[in-house]
């Protein structure tokens, strides 16, 4: 088993987690483990990543990567709880960083709005689409749509 | 017959693209009702393009989905120019040929090996695979990276795809890193006959009695020709929405669709059901074995088709780079700035359809059906009828829940669903 000696060596305890987005960061993510993967996981342990494995609770996690933009008020308590829950919080791509584009009916005009008004209600949609950053405290960010490879890796090995 | 009661919730299914929960309602030994909720928030791209223009919206629709991104883009793109009149280039097509295989090679590894392995071997993820396995995980991430590489070479990136653009490709091919490319390629042959080995062997069988759909192409390139149906229809691209209906799912940010008023099946299963022989020769000479088992109405041989189509994505990329003299070429430009057209694309998951309207260069409405959405009424089907054969096979009750979650969320998974994209409906009273 890869992870079999995480307690002992302290391994850095990771937690991949999607909001309102396309989950191309994620993807894009399982690309670059492509040729870093067995790598980092002498370093590493993958707590939650709901693409690749079942649910695991939101605990003691010491990186949170985030992508995805706070639109309901589901995943502003999502976000809310990784962030009481994890050291490093890095919002990851362009959805995190500016809410968009699920923040394209922040601008909508009152034709669009009028077309949306119902669903926004019925599934408890925030007023505003909010990145990442507007609802909660960030620590690093990882531009990009997807994120780029280079400053991932970048990033990301300063926590582990 | 057990006669008993019971609601079964799966929060947050696992291993497939996007968020999704499930409820099944149990009533004297018999399932009422199934809840497939998507849990994707809607993101409004439908209004979101109105009155973008023409050639933004591809890259915008792009957005919908992160591992198909590339089916988004192309069938967009393809709509953009059925409606503007811009007629691609020989080597386009070849181009987009090749963006797609790369998809598909990505894509299906990425079910194939982290979706769908654990459950072969009974595990949470991937990444718990024993050391006597180990060599399946190198091998997924070999895969997974030519994948990767093909699209990086042709359209730039295998999400988001930026050369891909209506009318042609921003780039020009990089000839030097053709020879690799293609070294790359036939290297991970050998691992994908291990995959479909594995699924060949793979003792999962269900079965009810579906209609499949697929665009079936001369040369199996996802990309053009025409639709065709298990029950012997065949229908023009552009007339495809004559035929689909949609079907409201309660509590749900999705809508399913149905075929002629009946719930049908699209996907690796269905293309391999009704257009095997288009598959490229040596695809064909190297997995006779495993063609023989098509048509087949085993939902889990989608897990087989899958497989399949990587190889032949494989096969027919090899073919393309080995015999393709690659030219700088300028994008063909539209005849006309506004009109109404369809675009018909294979996904990884089934078919894809675009329908746009653009009023001097400006998107009026986007129509998009999405392959998950039309699985949808077909899962839910099957989902009731497995849960009623566990049932039926009286089974203690204490292990009964148990063996209907693990059961319902490994047939889900064969089916590959995209949430994600799956929350972008129509709606009809845009006609």
């Amino acid at each position: 088993m890869f992870n079999i000696f995480s307690d002992k060596n302290k391994k850095k305890r990771v937690g991949v987690f999607s909001l309102t987005c396309d989950e191309g960061c994620s993807i894009y993510l399982t690309e670059i483990f492509n040729k870093k993967l067995l790598g980092w996981l002498e370093k590493i342990e993958i707590v939650n990543f709901l693409a690749i494995k079942d649910f695991v609770e939101i605990k003691n996690l010491d990186i949170a990567l985030v992508e995805g933009v706070v639109t309901s008020e589901k995943d502003k308590k999502l976000i809310e709880e990784v962030r009481k829950n994890t050291k490093v919080l890095v919002a990851m791509g362009t959805c995190a960083i500016t809410a968009l584009p699920s923040g394209q009916r922040n601008n909508f005009n009152k034709d669009q709005l009028a077309q949306i008004k119902d669903h926004l209600k019925k599934y408890k949609f925030l007023p505003k689409a909010l990145s990442v950053k507007e609802a909660v405290k960030t620590d690093d960010e990882i531009p990009g749509c997807p994120i780029d490879p280079k400053k991932f890796v970048e990033v990301f090995e300063k926590y582990i | 017959m057990h006669t008993c009661d019971l609601d079964v919730s799966i929060n947050k299914l696992s291993k497939i693209e996007g968020h999704a929960d499930l409820d099944i309602k149990i009533r004297d030994g018999k399932v009422e009702n199934v809840d497939l909720r998507i849990m994707e928030n809607l993101r409004f791209f439908n209004e979101a393009v109105q009155g973008q223009s023409y050639a933004a919206v591809p890259q915008l629709v792009s957005r919908i989905c992160g591992t198909c991104s590339i089916a988004h883009l192309t069938g967009c793109i393809e709509a953009v120019e059925k409606t503007l009149d811009v007629t691609p280039s020989a080597q386009t097509m070849i181009l987009r040929k090749l963006t797609m295989y790369s998809l598909m090679i990505r894509d299906h590894a990425l079910h194939l090996y982290f979706f769908v392995l654990p459950d072969l071997f009974g595990l949470d993820s991937a990444l718990d695979l024993p050391d006597d396995k180990k060599e399946l995980i190198h091998e997924a991430l070999h895969v997974k990276e030519a994948g990767n590489n093909l699209s990086n070479l042709i359209a730039g990136r295998a999400v988001h795809a930026p050369f891909e653009q209506v009318g042609g490709f921003s780039n020009e091919i990089d000839k030097k890193k053709i020879p690799a490319i293609i070294k790359e390629l036939k290297s991970i042959r050998p691992f994908i006959m291990n995959l479909a080995e594995l699924f060949y062997h793979c003792p999962w069988e269900f079965k009810r009695k579906t209609n499949f759909v697929a665009l079936a192409t001369p040369d199996f390139s996802y990309l053009e020709g025409k639709i065709k149906t298990s029950t012997g229809e065949v229908i023009e691209e552009k007339d495809y929405w004559d035929h689909l209906h949609s079907v409201i799912l309660p509590y749900s940010q999705a809508s399913g669709f149905e075929f002629e008023g009946k719930e049908f099946m699209v996907g690796a299963l269905a293309r391999l059901n009704l257009n095997k022989e288009s598959l490229h020769q040596n695809t064909k000479r190297d997995m006779e074995k495993f063609l023989k088992v098509f048509p087949s109405e085993n939902v889990y041989h989608n897990n087989l088709a899958q497989a399949i189509e990587i190889m032949h994505s494989i096969d027919h990329a090899v073919e393309i780079l080995e015999t393709t003299d690659f030219k700088k070429e300028a994008p063909a430009k539209p005849k006309k700035f506004s009109g109404e057209g369809v675009g018909v694309v294979e996904a990884p998951r089934g078919t894809l359809y675009y329908w746009l309207g653009i009023d001097n260069g400006k998107v009026r409405y986007a129509n998009l059906v999405i392959p998950t959405a039309q699985n949808l009424v077909n899962l839910r089907e099957d989902v009731k009828k497995i849960v009623n054969d566990i049932l039926a096979a009286n089974k203690d009750a204490v292990v009964l829940e148990g063996e209907i979650k693990k059961e319902v969320e490994k047939l889900i998974r064969a089916y590959d669903p995209c949430m994600s994209c799956a929350t972008h409906f129509l709606r009809v009273n845009w006609l």
